[in-house]
């Protein structure tokens, strides 16, 4: 084989000699593709779609999902009862809102995404740290309790810093998005938890009528638990959403949003007010999107 | 291991010397041969050079970070926020008070269990029985009626501030005060007082006499007194 190449070698004049020019033109052999080359190795092009894997994409998924205005933060204060105009009695939840305020923006530029974070109540500055304080003290802003962030389609959705957003932020009538933290329940079982059917309570069942069961199968399913069993375990605890939840009734003086039914969580507890995702959007009046000042800062730490 | 003493190699010297000379310039000066023996230099001692103001070393505070008062709070001036809600509520199903004051227990005349009660619904329907328990619970404040409709015993939950009812009225009173704050033993066979209809029928006949006035109204003054003295129409619209 070398020596067939050296013979062939021997014929050819050689490559460095031939002026560069006439090796263009020389015929060349090999595998041709059929297939067109493709623009770029790293397939970059200006004409190529927008990958789905990139921010911008994901932003422009969410185009219609993410609220135009910023939602508000709210202590849930227990529930009751009211009758609708046709006499039809309902149950609804009483969320009580206090000292709402905007604390910061999160931009495109800075943060890739536009949200606007929101603080409710008041902490003793003596018990915030130093950075938190600095935040808020960056924004003119008393200390706060519970700090959330909103995320809102664009600019125009950035309320202006130390806004405070009272009860009326919400229209009667509108249907918002209720999210909480649900009741602990601790460590359940799994028909508890998931709702598992247990074993019958007789035919011959032994000491065993809410055990969880199998976990799986033997040896064709690899001998092995798969990630994510339904088990026993802590229950609770974690965000839950109530979606298209009315708003009954609004009274801005006391900072009370009355909600058509139940949202999660116990009484006492801190719940994320915002426009429903999966209803057309509220027709808000102007004034309530329009920059107001903040209103005078009264001192009212009691 | 064929070891090359880089100490008694020329190019390695010559390493050393360059490593060494920005530390130890008068080193360049010296011969190479004398390079290799690496001579340590005194460590120089810096001249003691104190503070210009030995009081800086005593401790700063951190710098007092600004703080912002907060607005005025909703929550602290309006704790009770149930409390208000179902107070403006009911308010607006009771404008005249008349449900409120019919069933508070201030009111001499108020409905007691063991009383004969007569609802009547906006569209007209009666629905009468022996009062087994009253339930205050603000705007949810109720009554449980029993009656016996055809040979069947019933029972009704009704509240009181609902816009379906449009008046509660005491029919008869109990003879004699209940002793239990719920009558549920009147369910039993052995205790159920069976159909009211014949009381309210007469109730309701003698209601017919006295508005349209062939009968004087007798005053219901004596009632707070005597209140089991078959004082009877009391109620609110």
């Amino acid at each position: 084989m070398a020596s067939k190449m050296c013979q062939k070698s021997s014929q050819l004049p050689l490559t460095f000699l031939i002026p560069r020019f006439c090796l263009q033109f020389a015929p060349r052999r090999g595998i041709k593709s059929i297939s067109k080359p493709r623009p770029n190795r790293f397939n970059r092009d200006p004409n190529l779609p927008l990958l789905e894997s990139t921010t911008a994409a994901a932003l422009e998924r969410k185009r219609f999902t993410i609220p135009l205005r910023t939602g508000a933060l709210g202590t849930k204060r227990g529930m009751t009862a009211m009758y609708d105009p046709d006499g039809r009695r309902f149950p609804c939840t009483v969320v009580q809102m206090d000292r709402v305020q905007v604390v910061a923006h999160k931009t495109r530029e800075r943060n890739g995404y536009f949200a606007v974070q929101v603080g409710s109540g008041w902490k003793h500055p003596s018990n915030v740290t130093r950075p938190l304080l600095g935040h808020f003290a960056e924004h003119k802003v008393s200390p706060k309790r519970h700090l959330v962030e909103f995320r809102v389609k664009d600019e125009s959705g950035l309320l202006d810093i130390g806004k405070i957003i009272g009860a009326s932020w919400f229209l009667e009538g509108q249907y918002v998005d209720a999210r909480a933290n649900s009741r602990g329940m601790g460590f359940a079982g799994g028909m508890k938890r998931h709702g598992f059917s247990g074993q019958p309570a007789s035919h011959g069942t032994s000491l065993t009528h809410r055990a969880m069961g199998s976990a799986g199968q033997s040896q064709g399913g690899g001998s092995r638990v798969y990630p994510g069993k339904k088990m026993a375990g802590r229950m609770g605890g974690h965000q839950v959403t109530t979606q298209n939840v009315k708003v009954v009734r609004v009274d801005d003086e006391k900072g009370l949003v009355v909600l058509h039914g139940s949202i999660p969580g116990p009484d006492g507890c801190s719940v994320k007010l915002s426009d429903a995702v999966k209803k057309p959007w509220p027709k808000v009046p102007t004034h309530l999107l329009a920059a107001q000042p903040a209103t005078d800062p009264v001192s009212d730490t009691a | 291991m064929a070891c090359t003493k880089p100490i008694h190699s020329p190019l390695h010297q010559w390493h050393n010397i360059f490593r060494a000379l920005p530390m130890l310039s008068p080193l360049s000066a010296r011969p190479l041969s004398t390079a290799s023996q690496t001579t340590t230099p005194k460590p120089r001692i810096p001249p003691p050079r104190l503070p210009a103001n030995i009081s800086q070393k005593v401790f700063t505070p951190p710098k007092k970070i600004k703080t912002y008062p907060p607005p005025p709070s909703t929550r602290n001036h309006h704790p009770f926020a149930i409390a208000a809600i179902n107070e403006a509520h009911i308010t607006t199903l009771d404008p005249t008070g008349a449900r409120t004051r019919l069933f508070s227990r201030s009111n001499p005349d108020v409905p007691r269990v063991g009383d004969i009660l007569l609802a009547t619904f906006t569209t007209g329907d009666p629905f009468s029985g022996i009062c087994l328990n009253i339930r205050r619970r603000g705007p949810d404040t109720a009554i449980l009626l029993r009656n016996r409709l055809l040979t069947v015993g019933v029972e009704m939950w009704i509240k009181i501030y609902s816009p379906k009812v449009r008046s509660i009225e005491v029919v008869e009173r109990a003879v004699k005060r209940a002793r239990r704050a719920r009558l549920y033993y009147l369910r039993k066979p052995k205790h159920d007082r069976g159909s009211v209809e014949g009381v309210v029928e007469e109730y309701l006949k003698r209601r017919r006499l006295l508005r349209s006035g062939a009968v004087g109204v007798r005053e219901p003054t004596a009632s707070a007194k005597n209140p089991s003295a078959a004082r009877k129409g009391v109620g609110a619209r």
